[in-house]
């Protein structure tokens, strides 16, 4: 009869009740509070858009008691703030394989009230790497058919065999909530772990794209910021950008996934055409200004 | 999956309509037990003629047998032997993420299903020390009174409200308590938590409060868990502290009045 139903509903609660004890709630906004998952023993990970301050955030842990936090560090790009709690014993997450379409996502959030919560959908869209609006770059983009209540961003996402495909939030699509996946999250964590912040690439140039008279595509630099590190290096407004570090490029998210792979501070060779002549530079790469 | 259409099916055979004739509101009910004992939401039961709709089309009167304002539950009674009762679940072995599944008549639908699991359990900030079963399942007017179920079919609560998108259902234990043991006592307010205390929104006629002269607009001076918590400590009368008008310039009289309660309604069982 509806012994099978019963059954996988058990399972379910099971799930939840065993990745319950990585859950905590977040207070770090006004009025909600959000959640967030342990990802590496004292290490806790929650979406950056409900980090509203940097200072007095507590969290609910796992057994109810509340914990001081401090902010390692966030990178908005990826949505993904890492906190320090003192919680000895509370486990860390197991990440999952990459998810497909159509497999069942749990997503498990906390609030000092009501202690876990729980809701259920599906992963509704899997595709490679994907920038974010906010210029971040996820390693996967998994789409979520399930609702995110308020407070549920920061979550953790759990296949149905209780492993983490992410954290979720829904601050990164106006369509549908985010996974935001385990293979972002653990590059981040070690990035701000290690500096305190996730640096990313900077030139200095405001682009457009062009095609040349050859049909060669490119970039012509419309804008330069004074002093800024293409200036320094002697790129002018005009100037059509080919390639940088060896990789062709025609739109500036080529030039983003390059400095990707570029550090801070290490000197990458831009390929110019300038009145019809090719040249090539090297530009020293600088940091991108924190938003404010 | 097999079985989730079986499961519905016998849970809608348990569902009825509920009517006001006064049309004052409509909803959906349980069959608690099959000699003719309805629960609904005590929002719902609102008016003293209502009607009840089977599943099968039969229209009954239904008569109010008790009401309970501040857990939100109202049983009914209709002339009828043998109907398909609902079996109550035990709603405090509940965890978050079982599957359940509400049936009503969200927006006239009559029979409607929703499915979905078990958000979160326990208390909400602001409306009492009692317990509420928040569950992701898609609830609409008309889902008012009807069962939540676990997989079994179980009813494991009476779905009594939306928010912020959340179903929320009163636990089976606490209706179950309530067929048991009748109302508890009530102000007959509708109040909204403010941070000075309860502002009254609303006072229902013959009420207890509308016996000790407390009108819509006044300012009780006590949070609405410590008014829960004086209305069940059992004594018979409450002495409130209260501030009626606008404030204009000068600081409002604090007034005092004396609410005396019903006794418990005892005729449900």
């Amino acid at each position: 009869m509806a012994n099978e139903l019963a059954a996988f509903s058990d399972e379910l609660a099971a799930v939840v009740e065993r990745a319950a004890g990585s859950v905590a709630a977040v207070h770090a906004r006004p009025r909600f509070s959000s959640s967030g998952a342990f990802w590496r023993p004292g290490i806790l990970v929650t979406a950056e858009h409900t980090v509203r301050r940097e200072e007095e955030i507590t969290v609910t842990l796992p057994d109810g008691s509340n914990a001081a936090a401090t902010l390692a560090g966030s990178d908005p790009g990826t949505d993904i703030a890492v906190l320090r709690v003192e919680a000895p014993g509370t486990p860390a997450v197991a990440a999952a394989d990459d998810p497909a379409p159509g497999h069942l996502a749990l997503a498990l959030g906390r609030s000092e009230d009501s202690g876990i919560n729980a809701t259920l959908g599906i992963v509704s869209a899997v595709s490679g790497p994907w920038r974010t609006w906010r210029g971040g770059r996820l390693d996967r983009y998994i789409r979520l058919d399930l609702t995110l209540y308020p407070g549920s961003s920061g979550g953790l996402v759990l296949n149905s065999a209780g492993r983490a495909l992410g954290i979720a939030t829904s601050a990164l699509s106006r369509i549908a909530g985010l996974a935001i996946p385990a293979a972002t999250i653990n590059r981040v964590v070690d990035e701000v772990l290690a500096r305190g912040r996730v640096s990313r690439g900077y030139l200095g140039v405001g682009l457009q794209p062009v095609e040349l008279p050859d049909h060669q595509k490119g970039l012509i630099v419309l804008s330069l910021e004074p002093q800024g590190p293409a200036a320094l290096a002697g790129v002018l407004i005009g100037d059509v950008l080919v390639a940088l570090g060896g990789a062709a490029v025609a739109d500036t998210d080529d030039i983003q996934t390059v400095l990707e792979t570029h550090g801070v501070g290490g000197a990458i060779e831009v390929a110019v055409v300038r009145g019809g002549a090719s040249r090539s530079l090297a530009i020293t790469v600088g940091e991108r200004p924190r938003r404010i | 999956m097999r079985g989730l259409g079986e499961v519905a099916e016998r849970l809608r055979r348990s569902t009825v309509q509920v009517r006001s004739l006064a049309g004052r509101g409509s909803g959906s009910g349980v069959i608690w037990s099959g000699d003719g004992l309805v629960l609904t939401n005590a929002h719902v039961a609102r008016s003293a003629d209502l009607e009840v709709e089977l599943w099968d089309g039969r229209r009954l009167p239904a008569r109010v047998l008790a009401r309970d304002p501040r857990r939100d539950l109202a049983s009914l009674r209709v002339a009828a032997a043998s109907l398909e009762a609902a079996s109550a679940g035990n709603s405090a072995s509940l965890r978050p993420g079982e599957l359940v599944m509400a049936v009503g008549s969200p927006l006239g639908f009559a029979g409607a299903v929703s499915t979905g699991v078990i958000h979160s359990l326990g208390p909400i900030r602001g409306m009492g020390e009692v317990s509420w079963i928040r569950a992701q399942v898609r609830l609409a007017p008309g889902n008012s009174g009807g069962p939540l179920a676990n997989a079994e079919g179980r009813v494991i609560g009476i779905n009594t409200a939306v928010v912020n998108g959340l179903g929320l259902a009163v636990p089976s234990d606490d209706a179950a308590d309530f067929v048991r043991r009748g109302a508890r006592p009530s102000l007959g307010v509708t109040l909204r938590p403010v941070s000075a205390g309860a502002l009254i929104l609303d006072v229902e006629p013959d009420g207890a409060a509308a016996m000790a002269s407390l009108k819509t607009g006044d300012l009780l001076l006590m949070s609405v868990d410590e008014l829960y918590a004086a209305l069940d400590s059992g004594q018979p009368a409450l002495r409130l502290r209260f501030m009626r008008g606008a404030p204009s310039g000068g600081r409002l009289p604090v007034r005092e009045t004396v609410v005396r309660l019903g006794e418990r309604v005892a005729e449900a069982a």
